[in-house]
Order: C-alpha cells, then structure tokens, then sequence
C-alpha cells in the first residue's frame, strides 16, 4: 500500500506542473497582465511599463515566466491586484475560506442524505419509498440552482415572512451576515447558509441516491454476496459488512473528485446569495482582467482537484485490494 | 471614456469622471504641473513623464477663488484648509493611475489667499467646466504623499466633512455613521447607514423580505410587477445613460455611410416608434423617445429635445435616392452603378435587446430598400477594437451624459482616428464638420451657461443635419424603498440617478430600527476616489460623494450646488 501511494503522489507533481503550466500560459493569455495594467494605467510610460513587467516577472519566455512565478507563489509573494492595488492573500483567502465553508457542509449535508435514501431505496426496489425518491432525484438534478434558488428565497424569505408578519426575514435572502452585523456569530451564520446549502445539497442529495442505489444493486447480485449468504451470517450484516463497503468504492471516487472541485466556488449559488467565495472572487478576477488574483486561485483549484484525485485513488485501493496489487 | 458602455453594469456615469475624459481633447499635453506654495518640488511619482514647475499665484487665463467655511473641519477636528485642495489637485494629477487628469492639468497652482481658508485656483486657459473639479476633496492630513494616493483609502475614506463618516467598508458592507463634527443643519435622521451589495434579482428580493430598505435597480422588462407590492413605493428617475444608432462616415472608410445622400436617406428610414413600441416600451411602458443627441432632457439645458421629432420620412428618402440616381434594382433594393451598398450593422452580442431590435428592423429596411446585415461579435471585439477602428456602418449602444455638455473629446475633427492623433482619436464616427467642431471648442471656454447652451444647441443640429446618430431611448432608473421601513416618500424627490445617496441623511427617515440599509447593485473592489476604483459610478456616488466635501454638488438635472463647504459663491476672474 505504502508503494502505492508514494508512486501515485510522484506522479501527482508532473501533473500538477504541467497543468498549471498550461493555465498560467491560458490565463495569461486571456488576461494580458501588462494589457490590465495599461488599461488601469493609461498614462504610463513605456519605461514604466517595463518597470511593471520586470517587478512582476513578466519578461522572458513563458516557460521562465512560469518559473519565476511559481517561484513567488510557494514563497506566498502572490503580490498585489491590478485593480485596486490590494494584496492578493487576504481577499483570497477569505474567499476560499466562505467557499469551504459552504461546499463542505452542503457536501456534507447532501452526501449523507444522498446514501441514506440511495441504499435505502435499493434495500427496497420498487416500494413507494423507492419510487418516490426515484421521482425526487430526477426533480432534484433537473431544477438548475438558479431556479431553486429563486423559489427558495421567495417562498421562505417573502412569503413564509409576509405570513408570520416578521420584522426580520425567515430565513435571509443573501449575504455571510445581516446587514450592519460586524462580530462573529455562530447563530447568523448558520442561519445565513440554511438557503444556500439547502440549493447545492438538493443536487447533492438527487445525484448521490441515484449513485448509491444503483451501485448497491449490482452489489447485492454478486457472487460474493451470495457465498456471504451462505455463510450463514445475517442479512443485516451482509449489507452492512459487504453490500455498502463494496457499493462505495465508486461513490468515494465521485465524492473525492466533487469536493476538490468545491475550492472553484459554486458559482451560480455564490453570486444567487451574494455570498463572496471564490467563485465570486473568480469571476470578478477574470472581468478586471486580474491576472494576479486569477492565478493563484487558478493553481489552488488545479492543486485541489489533482490531491483530491489522488486521495480518491489511495481510498480506492485501499478499500478494493486488487487495485494496489494489480 | 465618455463613451461605449454597452450594458455593462461598470458604467462610468455622470459625476465628473465622465466629463474629466470628455474634456480630454484640449489636454493631450502630458506636462504636469507641481503645486503649493514651494512651487519647486518635482512630481517624481508621476507616470506621465516630465514635470514642470509653476510659481504659486502665477496668473493665468482664469482664477476661482473660493473661501472655505470657517467652520469647515473633518470628522477628526483638523481645519479644512487650502492644504486639502492643493492635495487634491496634485493626486489627480499625479497619482499613478489616476482616473483622469483632465481638467487638473489645466490648473497652473493652487495657492493660499488672504489665510489658509481662502483657496486661489489659477487656471491657464479660460475652463468652461471648471465646477466639476473639486468635488471630492481629499483630506491632506491623512495622505502621506498627495503626489501619490494610490495606496491610500484602498478599504477606508478615515475622516469625513460630510454628514455620514465611513465606519467599517468590505466586500460585504459598508457602514455609515453621524459625522459628530459636522457643522452643517443636514445631519443625520437615522444613526446608521448600512450598504450590502445586492444584485438585480437578489436586491429586489432583498427588499421583499425586508433585508434592505431601499434599493435602486436599473429597469427591466417586468420590474414594476417584481416591485409589486403593498409595502413598496417606487419611482422612476431618468437616468443618464441613452441608447442610439450611430453611422460611421469615415470618407476613407469606404463604407456606405460615407455618401452623405445614402446616409440621410437611410437616416430617413429608420422608423424609430416602432423600435420605441417594441423594444423599449415593454421596459418602461409610456416613456418617449429621445430626441436629441449627445445629451438627455433631464441633464442641465443641453438638449433641445425637439431636434430629431421629424427624423423619420421614408418618403422624402425615396426621392432624395431617386434625384441622385439611384434606383431599385430586381430585388427591391437601392442600388447605383448597379451595386446594392450592404450595411453592416454592428452590436455586441448577447444582448437581447439589441439583438431583438436588429431582428425586428432588418426586415423592416430589406422592405424600404436597404441590405442590412447583422455583423456582431463579443463587447471587448465591439468596444475596444471595432468601433475605435471604424470596422462598422451602423453601431447601436448604449451613451453616457455627462453634466458638462463637452463633445470635442469624442466628435470633433482632430478626433478623428488618424496618423496625427497616432489613430487614438475618441471620434468613433469618423464626422468631421469643422463648424461645428469650431463651435464645440468654443463651447469648451464658455462660462455663461445660457449662451453655451446655445452654443451646445448648434452642435445639435450639425448631428441632425449631417445624419451622424438616432438617438433613441433614455433610460429610467427605479428607487424603490420599504413604505413601512422608510418613512414617507421622501426618497421619491431624488429618485433620478443617484442622487438620492447624497440627499440620505435627510431623506431617509427610518422607522423602527433607526438604521436603514441599502441594497448596492454593484459593489467596488476599492474606494480610492482617484484611481480607478472610482470607475464604478456606485462606489463614487454611495461612498466617496458621501464623505468626501465639495465645492459644488451635481443635482439630479445636472445643476450645481454650492455645499456648505465654502462660506459663498466662489469668485471666478477671467484675467
């Protein structure tokens, strides 16, 4: 096992480097650092702009370019914004910091209800619980988050409010706080995310029960369950020893992938809620041309996703032996 | 630039940035001047190059003399003095960065009068605009070097002379308090002033759940039935951005528009009511058509909204056509020398606005005899490359009025793309009229506003008489606020632009809670008054404006007034 792992993280940082190289070339092409400053700095003088360039690495080939970045970014020199000139980390990590925030406890939320209904709908094919959550999980992955989001906001915020004739809306329509709030508050906040959680977690949950329901029947036809049968051992232990372990080797490599991705920001949520992750940060990023701000987000996602990849890997050998043998 | 904001939600509205880049044609110089008493330090932080020095007092063409309020302090108690304004002065100047420094360079020095409370601007040239600088001074005492405020007020404005001081700015709020020492009767009926950003849907929905009292969206088809409801008022206001179509001439273009007579008669045959009845009524049902160029109604005495009523006339068009030899050919289309002209009629896509307008006038001018066709492409290909470079005949987008009236920038002849302005010339139409080019220079040093908006008026009707633009369509803006959270209609006085901000103390009387909190459409990444942080018309008019003291305010209908900054109206001396 350990074998495994170590040549899996050795062949994650080629990986990491080559695709980040290919990002940093892209981002840098789409965004045109020096194009950014001009356009923030109309006036500047062609030695100022060489000035710029020297003081942000960008003079050589890309490939040194790339370098000498990369070099400034493990060294947490990640600089300033073009726009507004504010260091990058802070921001950033606020960003990334409400975008966990968010993702992980929808994740969370969603992917254990998710197995919940899947592996219960499958210990009962064809029941009305069955069915119905079949149902459930087709409405749930075909309603976009733009429009749960909507109904959401205007049923528990406008609505439920109007009827209980509130001061203060139900549950809030956007924002980490209400307005005006300056101190930590555990109760807000967990208040502030109900909506939001509740739209990525009803697309958790379709997905995940679909995942684990259909994973979990073939499960329960294989041969192994039947020798398992035969042993004697109780069907409560069969399902709970061999049925679902087996069943989630699959969904722990979908769950891995989802949740390295969860660092991009969940875009359309985040700027539904007004609710600054870095899918908001991103997207602002990327219409002030901020190639600064973009690239270090950039290799985070790209870094999250290979490491998560790789947990993914390592959980899949690790729960299925024939992967790190074979 | 004063000029090409589609649908862009990052206008650059109004306030004086937008004039400061329209008054751009007569400043290309890049010489800066240093200010003060000294009159003898260099600008070493400037990114325009070279310096010069100017003795202070140096008479020039025009002096304003202003002399500040003698209880005039900011929120710290330091005295507002004229160490304030000549710091102003020098960080549009000479920040890295700055916004525009137009106007500011017109300045030869900014010097002390008979104390430190009486301001002497001296003016090199006659500067018609002159009221629209100074209207966010900077505080000198907080600034370590006025040369360069670019790493100042980046999260932060730390002292105010407004009724409102900034308590706490983020991503995620901003928080006004009552400015303590402020000298002035206006102060503030509620003790906190709260903006979050809200976007359109999520503003609207914000204020149907209470969350924010006020919000002011700009108009969409449907928004008077999403603000429908028993405890919410709202009231439109014209802004000032107006939508036109625009017809390149350049002569060595070589486009169909280039003919003057293809032009007027095309010109001729754009049915602007039924663009009003279908594309534009369904936003805000009932509002009319605009009928002036360069300007709206509703900003100063500029536009004599009469000059474009007669501008449809098909039938005039066909004659004019026909006398100048033209004909239609088999297909039914004007054709000369047997070659049918095709139009290329450019907007940036999407814009379903914009997009259901050429689908509804294309066929419209196939059947008057005119081969348009759609030649679109993405807003940074449309704004920042074709339309400067003249790759279009017909342009439609959106403009933004300015309170200073100033075209030179955009239309006059030297402005023109050409070898001689190194093809940065903002004149986006390639019109050249040299007349009226003359008049708009003659505008620019102007001071006596009836007889400039006369002035102003002539330029009007060269853009009528040359077919140069159709304007369109002014469009509202909406305040809408929360009856039972706000008291009264008191936000509905000001509803046009966003004026209503700088009127807040006042105007917004809370109810209950004794806070009122706005949804802020768009929310900036910084408030530096002077960089380009203050390209977002949201974070000049809802925090800067708010804190900053000015000569004169902007109003809603592009007047001036004075503040109580200054103890009366400033003394203006054309030497």
């Amino acid at each position: 096992m350990a074998r495994y792992v170590i040549l899996r993280t050795a062949w994650a940082i080629p990986v990491l480097l080559i695709v980040t190289f290919l990002t940093f070339w892209a981002v840098k092409a789409a965004t045109d650092p020096v194009q950014s400053y001009l356009r923030i700095n109309p006036r500047a003088t062609p030695e100022k702009v060489e000035q710029y360039k020297e003081a942000h690495g960008l003079v050589g080939s890309t490939p040194e370019q790339y370098v000498r970045w990369l070099g400034n970014f493990v060294t947490l020199d990640w600089g300033n914004s073009i726009k507004g000139n504010t260091p990058v980390w802070p921001d950033l990590k606020s960003a990334l910091a409400n975008s966990l925030v968010l993702g992980l406890t929808a994740s969370f939320v969603g992917i254990t209800i998710g197995l919940g209904i899947g592996i219960f709908s499958a210990l009962r094919q064809y029941s009305k619980f069955d069915t119905l959550a079949t149902g459930g999980a087709f409405v749930g992955i075909s309603i976009p988050p733009f429009v749960s989001a909507v109904l959401l906001q205007v049923f528990f915020a406008i609505l439920l409010t109007g009827w209980l004739n509130l001061d203060t809306p139900f549950l809030p329509v956007a924002g980490i706080y209400p307005p005006g709030q300056t101190e930590f508050d555990l109760g807000l906040r967990i208040k502030h995310m109900i909506l939001p959680v509740t739209v990525i977690a009803i697309q958790i949950i379709a997905t995940y029960s679909r995942y684990m329901r259909a994973s979990l029947l073939d499960v329960k036809e294989s041969e192994y369950m039947r020798t398992a049968r035969s042993k004697g051992i109780s069907e409560r232990q069969v399902i709970a020893r061999h049925a679902i372990r087996n069943a989630m080797i699959p969904i722990v490599t979908i769950a891995a992938i989802d949740i390295g991705a969860i660092v991009g920001g969940l875009i359309i949520t985040e700027r539904i809620f007004e609710y600054k992750g870095t899918g908001d940060f991103l997207l602002t990023a990327l219409a002030n041309g901020d190639f600064p701000q973009v690239m270090p987000l950039m290799f985070i996602i790209v870094a999250s996703i290979i490491v998560f990849n790789l947990l993914a890997d390592i959980s899949y050998a690790w729960l299925d032996p024939r992967i790190r043998l074979g | 630039m004063n000029v090409l904001k589609s649908r862009s939600r990052w206008l650059i509205l109004v306030s004086v940035f937008a004039l400061f880049v329209s008054a751009c044609a007569g400043t290309t110089d890049e010489t800066t001047t240093t200010a003060g008493a000294e009159a003898t330090t260099t600008t070493a932080a400037a990114e325009e190059g070279t310096t010069t020095t100017a003795e202070a007092g140096a008479q020039g063409a025009m002096t304003v003399t202003v002399d500040i309020n003698p209880d005039a302090v900011w929120s710290d108690g330091t005295p507002i003095t004229v160490a304030d304004f000549e710091c102003t002065w020098r960080a549009f100047l000479n920040t890295p960065g700055s916004i525009s420094t137009a106007g500011w360079t017109e300045i030869l020095s900014v010097a002390a009068g008979s104390s430190d409370k009486q301001v002497v601007i001296e003016y090199s040239t006659v500067y018609a605009p002159y009221k629209t600088l100074f209207n966010q001074i900077l505080p000198a005492h907080t600034v370590a070097n006025c040369d360069d405020v670019s790493t100042d007020f980046l999260d932060n404005i730390p002292v105010s002379a407004r009724p409102w001081q900034l308590e706490e700015w983020s991503d995620q709020q901003a928080i006004m308090v009552p400015n303590e020492a402020y000298w002035g009767d206006d102060k503030p009926l509620a003790s906190r002033l709260v903006q979050v950003p809200r976007a359109e849907d999520g503003g609207i929905a914000s204020l149907g759940a209470g969350e924010v009292d006020f919000i002011f969206p700009q108009a969409f088809a449907g928004i008077t039935d999403a603000l429908a409801a028993d405890n919410i008022q709202f009231e439109p206001g014209y802004g000032t951005n107006y939508e036109g179509l625009y017809f390149q001439q350049g002569a060595d273009r070589g486009g169909p528009f280039s003919d003057p007579v293809f032009r007027e008669a095309f010109s001729k045959s754009v049915d602007r009511d039924l663009i009003l009845a279908n594309i534009y009524d369904p936003i805000f049902p009932g509002s009319p058509l605009l009928q002036c160029g360069l300007w709206v109604p509703t900003v100063g005495p500029w536009c004599d909204n009469t000059q474009f009523v007669d501008s449809y006339d098909p039938e005039g068009a066909a004659a004019l056509l026909e006398e100048n030899g033209w004909a239609k050919d088999g297909s039914g289309m004007w054709a000369k020398d047997g070659v049918v002209p095709e139009i290329k009629w450019m907007i940036n896509t999407p814009n379903p606005r914009r997009e259901a307008t050429q689908a509804l006038m294309i066929p419209e001018f196939a059947a008057a005899g005119f081969n348009v066709v759609a030649d679109n492409g993405d807003a940074a290909s449309v704004f920042q490359q074709r339309l400067p470079a003249g790759e279009y005949d017909l342009a439609m987008y959106i403009n933004t009025a300015s309170p200073d009236p100033s075209v030179t920038s955009i239309m006059s002849c030297d402005q023109v793309p050409s070898a001689a302005n190194n093809n940065q010339g903002q004149n986006s139409v390639f019109w050249c009229n040299e007349d009226a080019s003359a008049l708009m220079l003659q505008s620019d040093t102007e001071i006596d506003e009836a007889a400039r908006a006369e002035l102003i008026h002539q330029i009007g009707q060269s853009l009528v008489d040359d077919h140069v633009m159709l304007p369109l369509f002014q469009f509202p803006n909406i305040a809408a606020w929360r009856t039972d959270l706000i008291e009264g209609d008191a936000p509905a006085a000001d509803a046009a632009n966003y004026r209503a901000f700088n009127n807040s103390s006042q105007l917004w009387q809370p109810t209950g809670d004794d806070e009122i909190v706005v949804g802020a459409e768009q929310w900036p990444e910084c408030i530096n008054p002077v960089t380009e942080c203050a390209n977002s018309s949201w974070m000049v008019w809802t925090t800067s404006f708010v804190v900053l003291p000015a000569i004169w305010d902007t109003t809603s209908d592009g007047g001036f007034v004075l503040t109580n900054l200054v103890a009366g109206e400033p003394t203006v001396t054309v030497n």
